[in-house]
């Protein structure tokens, strides 16, 4: 530089002065647009009300069992309109046996394929011999009120629908696993595309007698029904690539059947229904026990309460 | 007259960066390696898909990930140095010919770096949709927007620097500077933002980001002056300055990270009664050496020693090569510590599987894809010379 040159003279400086200004506010207008709340992205209103013909004709008894009250309750939830209700879980560990048939019911259920698990149990030991206790707690997604998996999704392929559930759009999601990396309850698992049959019985004779289908076991050709959409996976289809995680089965609500995982329950330590409706047994649950939540020093203010 | 004899710096100056044969048999041969390599790697990729990497879903990003940013870092580096020498007109930086060789190496850097996070993702066919439905509560989104604003910003400069006189140069390069200021210390923020993993919440991280970006766009920068710069002159050349210059920065920078991270870590080593199991990893779990030794001693001590004591050019550009691969490894410290500590006790063992592990190990297919990124990077960096050296000419011959 030529001694006494300015670097830029007075119209360059003015320019470079509105770029560096338009661009930072351009920037900062974008962000705080995208984090004012913005319009739902389910229906809402009177076309979300399900009158199901759930329970009609059985009598409603005092004594009835947990898991036929929380179905009534569930056939009443679904006949509100959708941002009246909101789902939450509650999971009484003292009565958890760690049986793993909520884990298996859920495979089960949305056709989960290896790597890819909603709602594993974890299993503890406390103490020493003779003085131990064993402790079971299953992990389902905590759907939480202030989600962390949400906000870092780059194309808005996950959101907390307004009956609290959060959701993914396999058709949206790109896979940056992003999500994953932002759960601390490691609730979201991504599809990696692998079926339980690759590579099964490799060398056995083929025939129609063959317990594989190809390289496929029958059922791994059938959907799955999550979101209420049919999911084959075939051909690298979706949700292959994705994220996926728990989602209170929201297909089976639809057609008010409680979620899987609470009808499989054998030691009816899982509780789920509307936190909206004051008579509900989840309420009920929530109120009189000592309930506790996983991880609440993050603030997202999960909807899966335990009871200790 | 003025206008001639800036034609003729333009021409002379971009000549004047070209290879030795030797030199350039050599990086041919890499280059061909690299390739080979590379494709190698990609061929896995398609037929095995994410089943040949490492990562799973409770470690979910993997050294693709580490390299991404070390190229995002290196482009914004280059352009920042680039830039600022020209506006400021540093000896050794201020002919357009200069600039034009830091914009190259600049988008030779930034668009491997955006070709490796492509193959990272899961659903490879949907990346159009970070443009048409972005959401900026994402840094993922904001950073993608901010990195293509900078390549239109790199490339427009570039395009203009062949005009005579361009009002809009200058302003253009500033606005670039200031982003690729931007988006090495929001690379930072990406990590900082994951609100739920203590070890990423710091924001210390967005300024280790950012002189480790300074100090890889400096290195990068001196490793191809002096790659190309064998007719640049003698010792008291402009060439040599820029060169001298870009080894104080590219010290000063390093040793500015170094403090960073020792301030970082030292909150978790000196905290009374405090545990953190990413902090034990980094420094004594299975992968101590690439802290210790590849980041620490190759990338950072050797580096180091030889850019201080050394007066050879060619030790300061091995130098600059061991410093990236440093920084590699640095953000490998960074990534996956973070991920490797789960926080629900027992969930690993709860539902057993090969995706399902609190580890990370690196296979070949991420490795070869690693060195793909590397031959794209030359090869953009050498069309992009071939391009500028091309059009360098016919506007001198318009004139």
């Amino acid at each position: 530089m030529s001694q006494g040159k300015m670097p830029l003279d007075r119209r360059e400086f003015l320019l470079a002065g509105g770029l560096v200004v338009a661009g930072a506010a351009a920037g900062a207008a974008v962000i705080v647009k995208d984090r004012l709340p913005g319009p739902p992205q389910d229906p809402t209103g009177e076309q979300t009300i399900r009158n199901l013909n759930v329970l009609q004709n059985v009598k409603e008894r005092a004594d009835e069992d947990d898991h036929v009250r929380m179905q009534r309750e569930l056939a009443r939830a679904m006949g509100k309109p959708v941002e009246q209700r909101h789902w939450i879980m509650v999971i009484d560990i003292r009565k958890c046996i760690g049986c793993q048939s909520c884990t298996i019911g859920c495979v089960a259920e949305n056709k989960l394929p290896p790597g890819v698990v909603y709602r594993p149990v974890t299993t503890r030991e406390f103490g020493t011999y003779p003085n131990i206790r064993i402790e079971f707690l299953p992990r389902p997604c905590m759907h939480c009120e202030n989600p962390s998996c949400v906000p870092v999704c780059p194309v808005r392929a996950t959101w907390k629908r307004p009956d609290g559930i959060v959701v993914i759009d396999y058709d949206k999601c790109i896979g940056c696993r992003s999500c994953l990396n932002a759960c601390p309850y490691g609730s979201r698992t991504s599809d990696f595309g692998r079926f339980y049959s690759d590579g099964a019985a490799e060398g056995a004779p083929a025939g129609a007698g063959r317990a594989l289908d190809g390289p496929r076991s029958p059922y791994e050709h059938q959907p799955n029904n999550e979101y209420s959409k049919n999911w084959t996976r075939e051909g690298h289809a979706s949700p292959v690539g994705n994220a996926r995680k728990c989602h209170f089965c929201l297909h089976r609500l639809e057609v008010g059947q409680l979620p899987m995982c609470v009808t499989t329950c054998i030691g009816r330590a899982t509780y789920f229904g509307d936190s909206n409706d004051p008579k509900s047994l989840v309420v009920e649950l929530v109120t009189k026990n000592n309930v506790q939540v996983l991880l609440e020093h993050w603030g997202n203010k999960p909807q899966c309460y335990y009871i200790v | 007259m003025a206008q001639a004899s800036a034609i003729s710096d333009v021409s002379s100056s971009e000549s004047n960066t070209s290879m030795g044969s030797g030199r350039a048999l050599v990086m041919w041969v890499i280059w061909i390696l690299l390739l080979v390599a590379g494709l190698a790697g990609l061929w896995q990729r398609f037929v095995y898909g994410h089943n040949a990497a490492g990562y799973g879903s409770y470690v979910p990003w993997g050294i693709w990930i580490a390299l991404y940013f070390m190229g995002v870092a290196i482009a914004g580096g280059t352009f920042v140095f680039g830039a600022a020498g020209f506006i400021l007109g540093w000896p050794g930086f201020d002919t357009k010919a200069d600039l034009r060789l830091a914009i190259v190496l600049s988008v030779s850097a930034i668009l491997p770096a955006f070709m490796v996070i492509w193959l990272d993702l899961g659903r490879m066919d949907r990346l159009y949709m970070v443009f048409t439905s972005a959401t900026f509560t994402s840094m993922i989104a904001f950073n993608a927007w901010m990195y293509n604003s900078f390549l239109v910003v790199a490339v427009l400069s570039w395009l203009l620097s062949f005009k005579n006189e361009s009002v809009w140069l200058k302003p253009l390069l500033c606005l670039g500077a200031f982003l690729s200021i931007l988006f090495p210390s929001q690379s930072g923020v990406f990590f900082e933002a994951v609100g739920t993993k203590e070890y990423w919440n710091s924001p210390l991280l967005s300024m280790m980001f950012l002189s480790s970006a300074l100090a890889a766009g400096a290195g990068s920068l001196l490793f191809v002056r002096v790659l190309f710069g064998g007719k640049v002159g003698a010792s008291e050349s402009e060439g040599d300055k820029a060169i001298r210059r870009l080894r104080v920065i590219t010290v000063l920078a390093l040793v500015v990270y170094l403090a960073f991270e020792f301030a970082e870590l030292s909150i978790a080593v000196w905290r009374p009664y405090s545990e953190s199991r990413a902090v034990d990893f980094l420094i004594q779990g299975g992968y101590w050496w690439v802290f210790w030794i590849v980041q620490l001693l190759i990338g950072a001590a050797i580096p180091l020693a030889l850019y201080v004591i050394s007066d050879s050019r060619a030790a300061w550009a091995v130098s600059s090569v061991l410093l990236i691969v440093g920084f590699v490894a640095a953000r490998l410290g960074i990534l996956v510590p973070g991920q490797v500590v789960g926080q629900i006790p027992g969930l690993q063992e709860a539902f057993q599987d090969m995706r399902l592990v609190y580890s990370y190990h690196p296979t070949s297919m991420e490795y070869l894809i690693g060195a793909l990124m590397v031959a794209v990077g030359m090869a953009v960096f050498y069309v992009g010379r071939r391009l500028t050296v091309a059009l360098a000419a016919k506007t001198e011959q318009r004139a």
